[in-house]
């Protein structure tokens, strides 16, 4: 236990909690935006919010050094903002870990959402629904898988997030060294025992968290379909 | 259809779809190559230096070869794990011993069977940005207080990395200025650390400061030689390779006093 870099879990943790809570702020609207509105140029805009996947992360991170760096207006308007440069801090890998893991949470809530039936939405707008009020009572009852999904996708890839912290980071304890770090370092340093322990812990603690939220969904899940069969 | 349901829902989307997919990597097959190329490992800072050299290789022996650049550490992992490399150019000697004694690379039938070949030495620089705000610079440069970020490739690692600890140890600096250094994973992302205007300088190599992009970016200034150990860079011989023959006159090449003299004009002093 002693070659676990606790400091380091507890930055993933806070930088994957942060992440995601993000994610979902930006991902619902958007996946609602998506499926309920039928502007043809979405489809660009859904195009674009996928992109992140396509780049190889460490490209992503240099673009990133780079645009948010001194020699862009974009880098020096966050400067002046901020008081410092966001590459090398906890913020900076807060930004790149939004763009990075996007994808993961927009997808499955667009999916979620479209699955839905249509007639559900219209009957909610007949009823004089507005757009906060449909995807409150409406979209995201109906698409809670969508959304658990979303959120644990979000979370697990920020954890394992590694070519945007390596590029954006410059390994700085406590502040962007975060355990995916660490265990890179302890294999390229061959310590082999070290990062087995690491990824072994890391990878236990995911699949205990995993399996207690699959676990209550699933409570969840049956519980509403009993109920359903009461009504029917 | 249900104008709720997107056009990308549809049977005969996904189908076309699935029929993309399958012919792609037929229709993307690469050409049978005509000969196996040397298969060269070559250590990350002789990215700006290897490629007219291989060139030449080939325009003198008619032999084509192919470099990956990497890490030094993380090539090593991969000849470790069978990777189909001839020769390793390793940006130190470390790596290169640690094959040998693994019984997974040899020199070649030198005199000295367990020393990987020293082909070229590095040369650490202080490099930094022209538009910077810090003075050009100099050893002075390290001991501005106005130096807030100074980048330098990962000590546990890269060379490089170790030889700007050394540097800094030796100026009594490397205390104050821990604080304020960002660790980049090799020596050339140190140099982008520095060239993005990230870090305000950077201890970087000869072979990346000399680069046209950074030579019109910034300026260096040599750290004094005495200031760290020699970063000798070593080679070795694959022992699995299947083409000795070609990897020796490879050796043979890189020692000679014209390759040498080239190695000189891009930021590597000459072996001997």
């Amino acid at each position: 236990m002693i070659a676990m870099d606790w400091q380091a879990l507890a930055l993933s943790l806070r930088l994957a909690a942060l992440t995601t809570l993000i994610l979902l702020a930006i991902a619902v609207p958007l996946g609602a935006v998506l499926v309920l509105a039928r502007a043809r140029w979405l489809a660009a805009v859904e195009a674009l919010a996928t992109l992140p996947m396509v780049l190889p992360p460490t490209v992503l991170g240099f673009f990133l050094l780079v645009l948010l760096g001194p020699r862009t207006a974009v880098g020096r308007g966050i400067a002046a903002l901020f008081g410092h440069p966001l590459a090398f801090s906890f913020s900076g890998l807060v930004v790149g870990s939004v763009i990075y893991s996007l994808p993961f949470a927009v997808q499955p809530l667009v999916a979620g959402f479209a699955a839905i039936d249509p007639a559900l939405i219209d009957a909610a707008r007949l009823l004089g629904a507005g757009p906060v009020r449909l995807v409150r009572t409406v979209l995201l009852p109906l698409a809670r898988r969508s959304l658990l999904a979303a959120a644990v996708l979000s979370f697990l890839h920020t954890i394992g997030e590694f070519g945007v912290v390596l590029m954006l980071g410059g390994d700085i304890p406590g502040a962007t060294r975060t355990l995916s770090i660490v265990l890179y370092n302890q294999v390229e340093n061959f310590d082999y025992t070290a990062a087995g322990r690491t990824a072994f812990l890391l990878m236990g603690m995911s699949v205990i968290a995993l399996a207690v939220i699959y676990s209550a969904a699933r409570r969840q899940q049956v519980w509403t379909r009993r109920r359903g069969g009461e009504h029917a | 259809m249900n104008p709720m349901i997107p056009a990308y829902m549809s049977k005969r989307f996904f189908s076309s779809t699935f029929a993309l997919l399958l012919v792609m990597p037929l229709a993307a097959q690469a050409p049978l190559q005509a000969q196996t190329p040397l298969r060269v490992a070559a250590a990350a800072d002789l990215e700006p230096v290897l490629p007219p050299v291989l060139a030449e290789f080939e325009h003198a022996t008619g032999i084509h070869a192919e470099a990956t650049y990497q890490a030094s550490a993380m090539l090593t992992t991969q000849i470790e794990n069978g990777a189909p490399f001839d020769v390793f150019l390793s940006a130190d000697l470390g790596y290169p011993k640690h094959l040998i004694d693994d019984k997974l690379a040899d020199t070649a039938g030198s005199a000295d069977s367990i020393t990987p070949i020293t082909y070229a030495k590095g040369t650490l620089v202080l490099w930094a940005r022209k538009d910077s705000h810090l003075p050009t610079p100099s050893l002075d440069l390290l001991h501005d207080a106005n130096l807030k970020r100074l980048a330098i490739a990962n000590p546990d690692r890269a060379p490089y990395g170790r030889a700007a600890v050394a540097a800094l140890t030796a100026l009594n600096l490397y205390d104050t200025l821990k604080p304020r250094l960002v660790t980049a994973e090799n020596i050339s992302q140190a140099a982008q650390f520095a060239d993005s205007g990230n870090a305000d300088a950077g201890l970087i190599s000869l072979t990346s400061a000399t680069t046209q992009r950074l030579q019109s970016d910034g300026t260096y200034f040599m750290i004094p030689r005495n200031l760290y150990p020699p970063i000798e860079q070593g080679l070795v011989i694959v022992t699995n390779t299947r083409q000795r023959a070609a990897a020796h006159q490879f050796l043979d090449f890189l020692l000679s006093p014209a390759i040498q003299a080239e190695f000189a004009k891009s930021g590597l002093a000459p072996a001997k």
